[in-house]
């Protein structure tokens, strides 16, 4: 942790309360040449993404302890770090487009991750 | 007759005898000949109505002219005084007192004329003049007498008819009377002061099955009542005794042992002195009626019982022909409505203007083509109960059509929704939290799986150790579903996780106090449980014959700051090495551990045993702590 990498490098944060999906998350992404920053709640979060301002991709439950869920998590992050890809995972019924942030990607639980990494391959660098 | 005569108290019977009697003396008469038919004979004349008044002096005269002419031819040397008297004396007695005096001024002058022929002839000696007068002044006292005598026959005659007149009014009275009492089905009794029965009615007797009176007369009446009825009956009698009027409701039963209701109105008859001298007693067999009134009782109890035990708010009954709409109590106590008006008739504006404004329209609708069609009406709306809220309820009722098609009425009741509605929404609830937790449970096993397929060295051992995981997993989601997932107790929760690798109670034995756990923390330390209990079973203690797991936990002060520790103390097993490649059950059991319960998991390869440590805030760990569930 600590090393920098430029915009558009292999950085994603994820942020998940529930431990056995944020492990099963963190080992995917690092079986495939991944930085992965992970945060059991919003606040960890966001003193993640203040210290490494290389994070590329965001992915972040919904429903988490705290006084901020994933919700307002996503709308900050789109707010003080515009260019980064947002994912917003729930168990919930879909959230509707007027509540996610701009470019955001809502994601039913349970998901493939397969998917979500073929979605931030898609996507324009920046 | 017969029987009134027999059973009619006090003066009834005397007066019947009395009138009896003079009928009697009335038919003796009538038969009795001789003497005494002359002398009713002369009566009757006597009484009967006189001619007119010309008619009466006419004929006087005519006898008195005639009885001089047959004296004057018949007795001429004879004065003849005693032919004229007693010509003057029937003449008073059956022609009255007027034609009488006539008679007797004819016949002193008649007299007079006789005397003149007589020496001195032209004129009337003194001695003459005093016989005329003398002859005049006795027949004037004989008519004077016949006058008195016929006056007196007279009236005797009018007081004989008037008295035969009214004997008879009587006879008649006596006769209505009794045959009104013989037909009222009112069982009508007379007492005496000390309560015994003297007399009761023909239809009475009937009603009270009494075949012979005698066998009753004089029976202390109080008897006949059983329980209440007697002291009412006693209470009665000392009211009437004491001039007052009282009635009461009893139980009797009839001479032939029917138990009958009888309504009772006991009264005072008064005697000449205006004091009570007997007691009567109306009873009125109200059996049928009670019975009635009983069954009608009973069925308002059962709507009552309906009405009040379920959500039943109120019942309407609507006439649509008068527009006359009428509900019960409940229903105008419920939405603030004059209890009297609802009786009488509420406005139906009064009604709606208590619909919620949302559901006023839809409701007249329904209302409408409920009255169109005709036959069942349901419909939920909103309403402002009395305390200003707004509550959901459905009417529900019938709108009964006329033959030809017209709406009669429209009854019905309100049933209080407002715990279905929030039932149903609590449902809807449930099953979104429910699908939530569903697909939670499904991203774990997602997870899990992955994480199994991932440090698996074959697939076989990928499927054992898969299968027995979510096994694992099956465990801790039914102490979850038995507490509604919303927190586990921690010593099922082991017993669950423990019992597939068997042995509980001999090789694995549990010690801790009852703490309960959050529904997240509860299914990773199942698994992790699971994972101990399977490198037990492959390495540790659980390996051999004669090793034992002894899992221990406490909680060490109080509040959300005490501290939970939990051990895993494995002895006797074979001799222990740490593991080469830590695979998904070391990482699952520290790393999960640490970060859902928050504190330090520590593996610890001592020579005896492996020993696992759980060192945890219990405000993390138990209920409270602000992890999501």
């Amino acid at each position: 942790m600590g090393q920098s990498t430029p915009i558009g490098s292999n950085t994603i944060l994820i942020v998940e309360d529930e431990a056995l999906l944020r492990f099963d998350m963190i080992e995917f992404f690092e079986d495939r040449g991944w930085r992965v920053y992970e945060a059991e709640r919003a606040e960890q979060a966001i003193a993640l993404l203040d210290r490494h301002q290389n994070i590329r991709v965001v992915l972040t439950d919904v429903q988490m302890p705290g006084s901020m869920d994933g919700l307002k998590l996503a709308h900050y992050v789109r707010e003080r770090f515009p260019p980064t890809l947002l994912f917003v995972v729930s168990g919930h019924a879909p959230l509707s487009a007027n509540a996610l942030p701009a470019r955001a990607t809502f994601i039913p639980k349970p998901f493939d991750l397969h998917h979500v990494l073929r979605q931030i391959e898609r996507s324009p660098v920046g | 007759m017969t029987t009134g005569t027999r059973s009619h108290p006090g003066t009834g019977p005397t007066s019947l005898t009395a009138g009896k009697g003079w009928w009697s003396r009335s038919a003796a008469l009538r038969r009795t000949s001789g003497a005494q038919s002359v002398l009713e004979r002369i009566r009757a004349v006597v009484v009967a109505a006189r001619p007119s008044a010309a008619v009466r002096y006419g004929l006087a005269a005519f006898i008195i002219v005639g009885i001089a002419l047959l004296r004057s031819f018949l007795f001429a040397s004879f004065p003849g005084f005693f032919l004229f008297t007693p010509a003057i004396v029937v003449i008073a007695l059956v022609l009255g007192g007027g034609a009488g005096l006539l008679a007797n001024l004819l016949a002193t002058v008649c007299v007079g004329f006789v005397f003149l022929d007589i020496e001195p002839v032209g004129t009337l000696s003194p001695a003459q003049w005093a016989v005329t007068t003398l002859f005049a002044a006795t027949n004037l006292g004989l008519t004077g007498l016949v006058v008195a005598l016929r006056i007196a026959l007279v009236a005797a005659d009018t007081s004989q008819a008037s008295l035969s007149r009214s004997v008879v009014a009587t006879v008649e009275r006596e006769a209505f009377l009794t045959s009104v009492l013989a037909s009222s089905t009112d069982c009508i009794k007379v007492l005496d002061l000390d309560g015994k029965l003297t007399f009761m009615s023909e239809g009475g007797q009937r009603v009270m099955e009494v075949s012979d009176f005698n066998a009753v007369e004089g029976c202390p009446w109080p008897d006949f009542w059983t329980s209440s009825g007697h002291a009412e009956a006693v209470a009665a009698l000392a009211g009437a005794r004491e001039g007052r009027s009282s009635d009461f409701v009893g139980r009797a039963s009839t001479m032939q042992g029917t138990p009958k209701w009888w309504h009772v109105a006991v009264s005072p008859i008064r005697g000449a002195d205006g004091r009570p001298d007997r007691i009567l007693s109306v009873s009125r067999d109200i059996t049928a009626l009670r019975e009635s009134e009983a069954r009608a009782e009973v069925n308002a109890e059962r709507v009552r019982l309906a009405l009040a035990a379920g959500a039943i708010i109120g019942t309407w009954f609507w006439d649509i022909p008068s527009d006359r709409f009428t509900v019960d109590e409940a229903f105008a106590t419920n939405f603030g409505l004059d209890p009297a008006l609802g009786r009488e008739g509420i406005p139906l504006a009064q009604i709606v203007e208590t619909v919620h404004p949302d559901d006023q329209a839809k409701l007249a609708a329904a209302i409408a083509e409920a009255i169109e069609r005709g036959g069942r009406y349901a419909h939920q709306y909103r309403v402002r109960r009395r305390d200003g809220q707004y509550y959901w309820l459905e009417a529900n009722g019938r709108v009964d059509l006329a033959p030809d098609g017209r709406p009669l009425s429209f009854p019905g009741v309100l049933l209080d929704i407002e715990e279905r509605r929030a039932a149903e929404e609590n449902m809807r609830l449930l099953n979104g939290e429910l699908a939530h937790r569903l697909k939670n449970v499904l991203a774990v096993v997602q997870s899990v799986t992955r994480q199994t397929l991932r440090n698996a060295s074959d697939v076989q051992t990928a499927s054992e150790n898969l299968s027995a995981r979510l096994v694992a997993l099956g465990a801790a989601t039914d102490v979850l579903t038995n507490a509604s997932w919303r927190s586990a107790d921690l010593k099922e929760l082991v017993e669950r996780a423990l019992a597939p690798h068997g042995q509980l109670g001999q090789r694995i034995l549990l010690d801790g106090p009852s703490v309960t756990l959050q529904p997240q923390v509860a299914v990773s330390l199942v698994l992790a449980l699971h994972e101990l209990a399977t490198n037990a079973a492959k390495y540790g203690a659980l390996s051999n014959d004669a090793g034992t797991v002894a899992v221990d936990w406490r909680v060490d002060g109080e509040g959300p700051e005490a501290r939970f520790h939990l051990t895993w103390q494995e002895r006797g097993g074979p001799p222990v090495q740490a593991p080469t490649r830590r695979g998904f059950g070391s990482t699952l059991i520290e790393r999960s551990l640490k970060s859902y319960f928050g504190g330090t998991a520590v593996t610890e390869f001592q020579p005896e045993g492996l020993v696992f440590t759980l060192d945890a805030r219990m405000g993390d760990a138990a209920l409270g702590n602000g992890k999501k569930a």
